[in-house]
């Protein structure tokens, strides 16, 4: 019995529509990971395409998405008698109860496991598509399908199914089972994010019923090479887990078996007969029975406001919107209360921030309650069989169909002002009070109710023509796919895909810029077509019982011919042309288009027609004069400049190469004694020669003048330099490079090979001597004056003291000289700012913010005193009269260092909330690092060689700890390194090219900050901070100068090695020259309480030592090391821990194996460990200590 | 009144629902008899504007009904055979806004018109009760009230009584023939005996095709002598149908009563017997099976 209903339910399934479309959009979207090189999930860089890795994560997400469909297919089990009226017959039969249930649940569980199917298929089928790049691809590895399938994905499903089944059979509503479905997808990503931290990894892991998270843990610091050629052992986290859930689904379907009857839930709806209302007399029925009715435009608006009413009343009254409602909000809310800024430390909640996490965060649950009420909404007198009755009637169609779309809008705008009104709760219960309520409608509701209200109507369109209301949904979500490709598939311009406009960028100080307007000609342009749309919809609405689309367009012309249909349709068409050609207009002929490719390809043409000039010898820039004139509102920067070029070579010059950024408009330029030779007009490219060769020594100069504005608006990519307020440009953007460089070239393998470009663009290696003549910054060293015009109420920044500041016809011009020579690269930055001084020891420290932005204005300055003094003491002078952090527009997030001026991105720093106190102070260790680099890439550069940046980047990074630990002590810098140490190890399995050891870094940022951290506070650990700081100091003597030859890493490591024990030089050798991993494990702690009080302690530790290639292949190698070896009375690392919990740390010899450590105490410890700081590199850093058990 | 030529109907499918279906429908009740799966509905909905004809065609009054239907929705009330309505709604805000709908835009008038129309079905002390927990017969007595909101001059009703108990089903007949008598009421129904109290005038549809039209007391009259009875076991039904015209079986107190059509006594022991207007109407039928077939 049982067999014949499950292979009956199978047959049944398999029969649906469903389950062939289901495996179809699977199959695709499996076989597209693979195929296609713009959707990988899990590969990418070295991690091949059909990798175990790629294909486990895919098994995986697909796994939890699949929900949708395992819950379809079960939950119909239930529902589906019901809802067709057979179950009384069903009722009727003898068949037991258990065979009926899990037989039927067994058919639909092998039904959803078959279609899964369509996963690893769909994966193998697209890594044989011909067109891959076979160097993507590696051998097909079927374990791997094998695992992802069975082990990983077979449980979720198994999970899914049970509990949804449960949950349709306590509720017998295949909408109340969805709703559920889309609260587990909601708790899902909130738990992600809630125990996303570190130190809740493993309740994390145990938790994630799909795996995701077990998997992540036991694969997060997998390398390239373990990613393709490894699954992960079906062990300790991951075994337990897929336990976990597959138990768990066990007994929800025991829950489920309990709980059913088969008669069915009672009837909701009792019987009316014998309740009766007695409030009120029958009125008298005198007269005639029923009015006639009146004239059909007096009774439009009524019956508008009416019907608009009841779609209301159906949508809010409806259980699912308040449950779709509320999740939203919660999902927005955890966004708010639980997005963190870098290393832990919280931002204050400016409405800035506020809008963009719920733009981000509440942006998926409206989008669905627009999707979903418009299939409600449209077909429910269809789906209530009230349709003959409503459609019989003489209200036009118009009057049927305006009020759903009003409805689902009405309820949009409900949720976006409860959105808007947590967020300024949020505010409130943070003490923040300023309410910035034009920001809230200017940025937010008004924008997005637009948007919404757009895909409302869309969805009601779709909805009118499709033949059944789950197909109209499913219009809608290849809408929202396409939405999401559209740049792969070349629909990137916003004029051609329903809906779309330029994304905003916020910034308090400028606003949302140019896209702000741009974004609202393009919602007017798709309002317009929407109301064609909203015609469409109404001509082919359906009335009466024909459902075909056919009949009904057939209709369509002699519909539009008549009446007003057809001249709104032709007025919103006149409309929608007008606004799209005025909108074309600025994006394509004003402006040039670029769409989403177009910079990879100009970068790959730029690097295949002038890199072969890179070496070319080119005379230096000494002297740079510059007037600059910004206009704001235009936006425009028009730019005067003389350079001095010096043959500083030892041969004559001929040529001199020019090369501009491309968006940069040059209308003046002339090369003293020399002509134009060659132009590469597509890429701003000049070649000039000189009349009589450049003798070495000899200067000639160099004028030119160009401009840098935009025109009405782009597609994307708005001027976001030149800014109304905040404006931010550096002398790429308006002066001229002297010859050609790496600057903007594609790295991305994929890419370069995509555009016939070899693999890789390496640095130079490290041995190569010509390339030190040259920086890594590309520049020279100049003396420069520069004088800035900006609007007068502006402040202008630019390198050096300012000499003059005058406002003259309202425009404020300053002039700016060096007092020392500063790098040929430099900003300039203007903003109606407020300033704040200090003078510390002659020099002046200035900080330059958005009055709004005042919180941690005090915490920079004293972190500028501070590293002033520290990096002065022991590094050697600064050479800058002043120190200028200048903060610019939220649309970038990044500070950089350039010569005494330090501009700064307002979502970084200035907004941190630091009075917690616990947290790290994030605002003084990028102030302190920025300001590292005055003396780490301004005073020492490194060559244009591989490992350039550990002279700049690592350094600046040596630099900031150690202010850091003046300002607040080593354990908070503990607490700093275990960010950076998971940061690199994390970082490591990404890389794309190769990892190098840091003595080779290519400007790798997890190599040369990341890892730089580590190795810097080692060295310091075992070499002393004296013996660290006098090799730098070193450095800065011998290479301050800025002159060619410039130093390298090689030179870095002489001067450690010189000031380095003969011991200590093997450690120089593994942190510089190798990658150097470590696994130590403390497997045991044991003490004894001796006779005489005191305690013996054992503790047993294994160690290993690994060294790694650039691709993660390790090999272990013989381990004799010195290691701190701990005994506590708390475990480093929690809250309460201090000095006084440290019963023991002293360093002892470890050698590869296992070993017992002994040790006599006084105290009895808690804990015990090697190497307990993790101040080594180890995969394993949890693992390092141990609880003490007592004998 | 309502006139309908040359009605055709064929589905997607093939089907021919309807077959040039000629009527001439006057003021009054007008039953329209026929089998299930006959075309009624078909019919009923095509006439209620609900879907568009293959071909023909239908005026009401001076109405074009198929070119202009927002004219006869108007004036229509319209019954369907089987509805629903939306959940959460009473019978007074549901009936309120069907009224609306029908472009009863005063409120103060449309108060009257449903608190009358509530009346009229008896439904007024369960006004403020979800129609979706009305029984069978409320639910279709509010059918009713809805079809009558605006005085509507075509009113259709598809088989109102079906799952009535005959109390609803009398019930509702009354009302209807009370409204029936100055305004067009067409009543497709299968049960003859609803078109035999109440119609003046009625036809007979089957396959798409009018076997038959006229007013039933003619139609019995045209009858009157030619049907023949006689009571006999079940198991000699067999050798009865091969040898005469059985147009109606029916069972009584455990034998089989039949009815033979015939211009002469069949034989002996066959009795004359009082043709009612089923008789008309299993004739009918059975001279189609009998072509057909």
């Amino acid at each position: 019995m049982f067999t014949d209903i499950a292979r009956f339910e199978l047959r049944y399934q398999m029969r649906q529509p469903i389950f062939w479309v289901v495996i179809l959009v699977v199959f695709v979207f499996a076989f597209a990971t693979v195929a296609l090189d713009q959707l990988d999930i899990g590969a990418g860089g070295n991690v091949l395409k059909n990798s175990p890795y790629a294909i486990l994560q895919t098994h995986l997400v697909m796994s939890m998405f699949f929900m949708f469909v395992t819950t379809a297919f079960v939950a119909n089990i239930v529902v589906r008698d019901e809802d067709t009226g057979f179950a009384p017959i069903i009722r009727a039969t003898p068949v037991r109860k258990r065979d009926y249930l899990f037989g039927r649940f067994t058919g639909a569980f092998c039904a959803a496991a078959i279609s899964f199917l369509a996963v690893p298929l769909g994966g193998l089928v697209g890594s044989m598509m011909p067109w891959i790049d076979p160097e993507t691809l590696g051998p097909v590895p079927a374990g791997a399908y094998v695992f992802g399938y069975a082990i990983l994905a077979l449980p979720g499903l198994w999970l899914t199914a049970t509990l949804f089944f449960a949950v349709a059979t306590l509720t017998r509503s295949m909408m109340w089972t969805y709703v559920c479905v889309v609260a587990l997808l909601i708790v899902y990503v909130i738990a992600d994010v809630v125990l996303g931290r570190p130190h809740l990894e493993t309740v994390a892991a145990m938790a994630d019923p799909f795996g995701l998270s077990a998997y992540a843990l036991a694969t997060q610091y997998w390398t390239a090479t373990e990613r393709n050629s490894m699954v992960p052992a079906l062990e300790g986290l991951l075994l337990w887990n897929r336990m976990l859930w597959f138990g768990a689904g066990v007994g929800l379907l025991f829950f489920a078996y309990a709980y059913f009857r088969p008669e069915g839930k009672a009837r909701a709806t009792a019987r009316a007969d014998g309740e009766t209302t007695q409030d009120v007399p029958p009125p008298q029925a005198s007269g005639p029975p029923s009015a006639p009715p009146i004239g059909r435009s007096a009774a439009a608006w009524a019956q508008l406001l009416c019907r608009t009413r009841f779609e209301l009343m159906q949508v809010f009254r409806s259980p699912a919107f308040a449950v779709l409602l509320l999740l939203g909000l919660f999902n927005a809310l955890a966004g708010l209360l639980l997005s963190d800024d870098l290393y832990g430390a919280r931002l204050y909640p400016v409405t800035r921030r506020i809008i963009e996490t719920l733009r981000s965060s509440f942006s998926l649950v409206p989008v669905v309650v627009a999707i979903y009420y418009a299939g409600e909404l449209v077909w429910r007198e269809r789906d209530r069989r009230i349709h003959e009755i409503v459609d019989a009637t003489p209200a036009p169609d118009w009057i049927l169909i305006v009020p759903k779309v009003v409805a689902i809008a009405l309820a949009l705008i409900t949720m976006l002002v409860t959105s808007t009104l947590a967020g300024v709760a949020l505010q409130l219960g943070s003490g923040f009070s300023e309410f910035e309520m034009a920001k809230y409608l200017g940025w937010y509701l008004l924008p997005k109710a637009v948007d919404w209200m757009l895909i409302a109507i869309l969805a009601v369109a779709l909805q009118s023509v499709a033949p059944t209301k789950y197909l109209g949904w499913g219009l809608m979500l290849l809408y929202l796919v396409l939405t999401l490709i559209s740049a792969q598939i070349g629909l990137d311009h916003n004029l051609l895909l329903y809906g779309q406009s330029p994304s905003v960028p916020l910034s308090d100080m400028n606003g949302t810029g140019i896209a702000g307007i741009a974004a609202w000609w393009f919602r007017a342009y798709w309002l317009s077509f929407s109301v064609l749309l909203l015609v469409l919809a109404h001509v082919l609405w359906r009335r009466g019982s024909e459902t075909r689309l056919a009949p009904r367009l057939m209709l369509l012309p002699q519909w539009l011919m008549k009446g007003a249909a057809g001249k709104i349709a032709l007025a919103s068409l006149l409309v929608f042309a007008l606004l799209g050609s005025f909108i074309f207009l600025n994006t394509n002929v004003w402006n040039e288009y670029r769409d989403a490719n177009e910079s990879d390809r100009f970068s790959a043409d730029l690097e295949k027609t002038l890199l072969r000039y890179e070496r070319l010898p080119q005379p230096a820039v000494t002297d740079v004069k510059l007037e600059l004139a910004i206009d704001p509102v235009k936006p425009s920067l028009i730019t005067r400049g003389h350079y001095v070029l010096e043959n500083k070579t030892a041969s004559a010059l001929r040529h001199v190469h020019l090369r501009w950024d491309r968006d940069t408009r040059v209308t003046r330029l002339n090369v003293e004694n020399a002509r134009l030779e060659k132009t590469y007009g597509k890429f701003n490219y000049q070649i000039f020669r000189f009349a009589r060769d450049l003798a070495p020594g000899e200067r000639a100069l160099l004028s030119f003048e160009t401009v840098r504005s935009q025109r009405g608006f782009k597609n994307s990519g708005n001027m976001n330099r030149i800014v109304g307020n905040g404006t931010f440009v550096d002398n790429t953007e308006f002066a001229p490079m002297v010859g050609m460089s790496r600057r903007g070239l594609l790295a991305d393998r994929t890419k370069r090979r995509r555009y016939g470009l070899p693999p890789e663009l390496r640095m130079h290696p490290l041995a190569d001597i010509a390339a030190r003549r040259r920086s890594y910054i590309e520049t020279d060293i100049v003396n420069s004056d520069i004088t800035v015009t900006t609007a007068a109420d502006q402040i202008p920044i630019a390198p050096g003291s300012k000499v003059s500041d005058v406002v003259t016809a309202g425009r404020r011009t300053a002039r700016f000289v060096s007092d020392a020579p500063v790098q040929n690269f430099f900003s300039i930055q203007s903003a109606r700012y407020a300033v704040k001084t200090r003078n510390r020891k002659g020099v002046s420290l200035e900080v330059y913010y958005h009055p709004q932005h005042a919180w941690n204005v005090d915490r920079m300055l004293t972190a500028l005193e501070a590293g002033l003094d520290y990096f002065q003491e022991n590094f050697g002078p600064y050479q800058y009269r002043q120190a200028r952090i200048v903060e610019f527009p939220a649309y970038d997030m990044f500070a950089q260092a350039f010569a005494g001026t330090m501009p700064y991105s307002e979502s970084l720093g200035f907004i941190t909330d630091l009075r917690d106190r616990s947290k790290i102070d994030y605002v003084t260790y990028v102030t302190a690092h920025e300001l590292g680099h005055q003396w780490w890439a301004h005073q020492v550069v490194g060559a244009n060689v591989a490992g350039a940046t550990s002279l700049s980047e690592t350094l600046a990074q040596y630099s900031a700890i150690m202010v850091m630990e003046k300002l607040y002590g080593p354990e908070k810098i503990r607490q700093f390194l275990k960010f950076e140490l998971d940061a690199y190890l994390k970082a490591r399995g990404r890389e794309i090219v190769e990892e190098v050891p840091l003595m080779r870094v290519e400007n790798q940022g997890y190599i040369h900050y990341r890892k730089g951290s580590l190795v810097m506070y080692l060295l310091r650990d075992q070499m002393g901070e004296a013996a660290v700081n006098r090799a730098l100091r070193r450095l800065i003597d011998r290479f301050g100068a800025r002159n060619p030859p410039y130093p390298t890493s090689l030179d870095l490591i002489a001067a450690l090695r010189a000031e380095a024990k003969p011991e200590q030089q093997r450690m120089i050798t593994d942190l510089f020259e190798k990658i150097t991993l470590y696994d130590v494990r403390t497997v045991g702690a044991a003490s004894r309480r001796r006779p005489d009080g005191r305690w013996d302690v054992a503790v047993t530790v294994l160690a290993k030592k690994f060294y790694a290639d650039g691709q993660g292949q390790e090999r272990e190698v013989p381990l004799v090391e010195h290691f701190d070896v701990g005994l506590f009375t708390e475990a480093p690392g929690s809250n309460t821990f201090g000095p006084e919990k440290v019963i023991l740390l002293e360093t002892r010899p470890l050698r590869s194996g296992q070993q017992v450590l002994r040790f006599v105490t006084d105290r009895a410890p808690a804990y015990a460990g090697a190497d307990p700081y993790n101040k080594r590199i180890d995969r394993r850093s949890g693992d390092n200590l141990a609880q003490v058990v007592v004998r | 009144m309502l006139s309908i030529e040359q009605l055709s109907h064929v589905y997607p499918n093939g089907m021919r629902a309807l077959d040039r279906v000629n009527l001439e429908i006057p003021r009054g009740m007008f039953g329209l008899l026929g089998p299930n799966g006959a075309g009624k509905s078909t019919l009923m909905r095509t006439l209620a504007t609900l879907q568009a004809p293959s071909e023909g065609r239908i005026r009401f009054g001076d109405i074009d009904v198929l070119a202009e239907p927002g004219r006869l929705r108007a004036t229509l009330g319209f019954l369907p055979q089987d509805f629903g309505v939306y959940p959460r709604v009473s019978a007074y805000e549901l009936l309120d806004h069907l009224a609306v709908l029908k472009g009863i835009a005063h409120a103060g008038q449309r108060r009257d018109t449903v608190a009358s129309l509530l009346n009229k079905v008896n439904l007024w002390s369960v006004r403020n009760k979800a129609v979706a927990g009305f029984s069978g017969g409320m639910r279709q007595r509010f059918g009713i009230a809805q079809a009558l909101v605006g005085d509507p001059a075509l009113i259709i009703v598809d088989e109102p009584t079906a799952g009535l108990d005959p109390e609803e089903s009398n019930r509702f007949l009354n009302l209807l023939a009370e409204i029936g008598e100055n305004v067009v009421v067409i009543l497709s129904t299968h049960i003859v005996g609803d078109v035999a109290d109440l119609c003046p005038r009625m036809a007979v549809l089957a396959n798409g095709r009018i076997l038959l039209e006229g007013s039933p007391a003619e139609l019995m009259a045209e009858m009157r002598g030619r049907i023949w009875r006689k009571t006999i076991d079940r198991a000699e039904l067999a050798t009865y149908q091969k040898s005469h015209e059985i147009i109606s079986t029916r069972l009584f107190a455990g034998r089989t009563v039949i009815h033979v059509l015939a211009n002469e006594k069949p034989a002996s022991d066959f009795d004359v017997t009082e043709g009612g207007l089923e008789d008309v109407y299993f004739s009918t039928l059975s001279a189609m099976r009998r072509t057909a077939g």
